[in-house]
């Protein structure tokens, strides 16, 4: 029965109780109870789903809040490791940089003396075949006494630079003192060495630098020395810089190979 | 009597290694934090900080200006910054005058980039400024 139809029904109930002429019918004082109590029981009701409704809008709420909570801190989280990712990250550049400023040299961010013992290390104790190879500006005092340290470190710079370009990527370069430069050439055999030095040496003595207008450039001398299996590096060293000595008293500009 | 109160309320953490250096004046109504954090405890160091700026907003009604020069942040230091310009939002929602500053060193442009991440949410004035100060 629909709602309208119950209505109806009610209202007819109640018309003819209201009728005078129904009045002393057996009927009349049960149906009007009935009425009464149906009344009653329809009052209940709505008050029921009232009640009922507001609880489910207070549940509602209650999730909605609690979703909105739950995103507040989702978004939190996701900022707080965004951040804390992104210092990390700043943190591992520095220590790149730092691992780059200990081991080259600050003025030809060439290799210096740190790295070059490691990697000799490294290539002592792996047994990889390398040549070693020591080289020296030639007369280069004489430029830092004309033109100044100023212009030699100029110069040193453009060589260095003339350096990386001829250079392979496994080819490891370091300053190894004041003009003296090493070359590690790992798998390198020495013929091969030879080609590059001298290819080296040609890209350096084309470097020109200029101070109060004149034009400068230097040669360099080289010694290489091949590492023989089990021998020390020290004694590889030590043989490359025999050959050096040798290329600078036969009149410099020159690259010897070490006699053994 | 009011001066001593105010004395025992300020903080003053010399800094360290791993913790920053930490000022705040009740009277000037400022904070200044500078240099790395990564505590050994950071709750305890950062705590007490989080406290100062929730007793100054609560209990007065003057202006809060932060000054920072902070670097290296670890993850809950990270976090216990974000609590306290979360405190600054609240407080600047309530029509409280509160602002930031956040100098860096213009050689480390990162710290300007994190900065800025931090100001996302911070409807505030939040200044990142590059400053040459000695590292």
């Amino acid at each position: 029965m629909s709602r309208r139809d119950e209505q109806a029904l009610l209202e007819r109930v109640t018309a003819l109780l209201a009728d005078p002429t129904h009045s002393g019918h057996p009927l009349f004082e049960p149906l009007e109870a009935l009425v009464e109590k149906y009344r009653n029981q329809q009052q209940q009701l709505e008050r029921l789903i009232s009640i009922s409704d507001r609880y489910q809008m207070l549940a509602l709420e209650a999730r909605q809040v609690t979703q909105k909570r739950y995103e507040n801190s989702l978004r939190r989280q996701q900022k707080l490791s965004r951040i804390s990712d992104g210092y990390q990250a700043m943190m591992r550049e520095r220590n790149r940089a730092l691992r780059q400023d200990s081991t080259h040299d600050p003025l030809t961010q060439l290799a210096n003396r740190r790295l070059i013992d490691e990697r000799l290390l490294q290539l002592e104790t792996s047994g990889q075949p390398y040549t070693l190879v020591l080289m020296d500006i030639d007369r280069f005092k004489t430029i830092n006494d004309r033109h100044g340290h100023d212009v030699g470190d100029r110069l040193l710079v453009a060589i260095a630079d003339a350096m990386r370009e001829v250079l392979r990527e496994s080819d490891l370069c370091g300053r190894w003192g004041g003009e003296e430069f090493i070359l590690l050439l790992a798998e390198t055999r020495i013929d091969e060495a030879r080609i590059i030095v001298e290819r080296l040496r040609d890209r350096v003595s084309a470097v020109t630098i200029t101070s109060c207008e004149e034009k400068l450039s230097v040669t360099l001398s080289a010694g290489i020395s091949e590492h023989r299996i089990g021998e020390r590096h020290l004694t590889t060293l030590q043989h490359a810089d025999q050959a050096l000595l040798e290329a600078k008293r036969s009149g410099r500009d020159r690259c010897l190979v070490a006699s053994r | 009597m009011g001066t001593m109160i105010t004395m025992t309320r300020d903080l003053d953490i010399p800094g360290s290694q791993s913790t920053p250096a930490i000022q705040s004046s009740w009277q000037a109504g400022r904070l200044t934090m500078q240099g790395d954090s990564y505590p050994e405890n950071s709750y305890e160091l950062f705590d007490q900080v989080v406290e100062w700026v929730r007793r100054f907003l609560d209990d007065e009604e003057r202006p809060l200006h932060l000054s920072l020069g902070l670097v290296y942040l670890n993850t809950s230091s990270v976090k216990a910054m974000m609590d306290i310009f979360d405190l600054l939002e609240e407080a600047h929602g309530n029509g409280r005058e509160v602002a930031v500053e956040w100098y860096y060193d213009p050689r480390n442009e990162r710290i300007a980039e994190l900065a800025d991440e931090f100001r996302e949410d911070c409807s505030y004035p939040f200044a990142i400024t590059p400053a040459t100060t000695p590292t």
